[in-house]
């Protein structure tokens, strides 16, 4: 039962995640990791037993701890990434506000000395 | 002419200082010197008022904080090739009176940076707890990082060379600016010199550090300055 409300969560995860692209709501550089993330989940719902395979090389008793440790590996790194690029944008959004307030000072100070 | 012009820049950051700005900027006119004033989005007339005065004023579109305002004004001491330029608080904390001592020691050459510091002498200026604190744990990190003392690391209060200029243009950090550069010209084997000066309790407005955010202030900053011995300066 709950492996088949995975499977459907996931295809429509992927669906979704296209939908965000197509609708040019999301950037394709950002939707790949969820697209890869979104696949994995359908697989290991199809095949659950690569779950317990891989719990067993890894020498993991209980194996659905490993498909935690798994998702939050991947949404930590998402997570940071994610505030990589808030910092870049507030760098980029800081300076398009000090050019444009220079230029307009520039601009008012120029359209006083002509009106002289 | 025994010296070819050197052109002094007063910048003055103002966020909400409305009754304040108009008396701040005129006595810094009086000094003789060009004035720029950041108006970092206030919501009140600080704009209003201090266009009544003779500076060009900057109005920033939304609030970058102190250290966006500042490096502003830096941008365009950059851009119309200033030789000097002298930071100063549009609160009216800092006195003006000082501005010829600090552009006469950054002309002599005897220091990159001249700060206008509360505790290389005794002065009359009161602290509160919280803000001596983060200035002496400040104090002790840089120290402990570079070798070197800065007394007063947060002040506002500052004047520059050309070369600094251009450097802060570029690069200047947002947050615990004062602090944070102080250290960084340290690393980049600038020197710092401060002169004592005398600083008025805040006329008007408010602190920008309140007691309930200090601990998140000391903690942050001690990060940031730490960080600076690895980071790409």
């Amino acid at each position: 039962m709950i492996y088949n409300f995975a499977i459907i969560f996931s295809v429509v995860f992927i669906l979704f995640i296209i939908n965000l692209v197509r609708k040019n709501k999301l950037d394709e550089k950002y939707s790949i990791l969820w697209l890869i993330f979104g696949t994995i989940i359908l697989v290991v719902s199809i095949f659950p037993q690569i779950i317990i395979k891989v719990a067993e090389w890894f020498n993991v008793y209980y194996p659905p701890a490993l498909l935690l440790l798994f998702a939050i590996l991947v949404l930590g790194t998402y997570i940071v990434h994610i505030t990589i690029t808030i910092t870049k944008q507030n760098k980029m959004i800081v300076k398009l506000t000090q050019e444009l307030a220079i230029l307009k000072e520039k601009n008012e100070k120029e359209a006083k000395n002509e009106k002289l | 002419m025994e010296e070819k012009n050197i052109k002094v820049l007063v910048i003055v950051p103002a966020y909400n200082e409305e009754e304040s700005i108009k008396n701040v900027v005129d006595s810094v006119i009086e000094q003789d010197v060009d004035v720029v004033v950041i108006n970092d989005g206030s919501k009140d007339k600080t704009s209003e008022n201090a266009k009544k005065t003779k500076a060009s004023i900057i109005d920033l579109p939304c609030n970058l904080g102190i250290g966006g305002a500042v490096q502003t004004g830096y941008i365009y001491a950059y851009m119309n090739k200033y030789d000097i330029a002298i930071q100063i608080d549009g609160d009216g904390q800092h006195d003006p009176k000082y501005i010829k001592e600090m552009v006469q020691m950054i002309k002599e050459k005897k220091a990159d940076m001249v700060i206008g510091s509360r505790f290389v002498n005794k002065t009359e200026y009161k602290q509160t707890f919280f803000r001596k604190l983060g200035i002496n744990i400040t104090s002790i990190i840089i120290k402990i990082m570079t070798g070197k003392k800065i007394y007063d690391t947060t002040s506002g209060y500052r004047a520059v060379n050309k070369e600094i200029i251009k450097y802060f243009s570029e690069n200047y950090p947002y947050d615990y600016p004062e602090p944070d550069t102080n250290m960084r010209l340290i690393l980049k084997k600038k020197t710092i010199l401060e002169i004592p000066v005398e600083m008025k309790k805040r006329e008007t407005g408010q602190s920008s550090i309140s007691p309930l955010k200090s601990v998140s202030y000391m903690l942050k900053v001690s990060l940031a300055l730490i960080l600076n011995r690895v980071k790409k300066i």
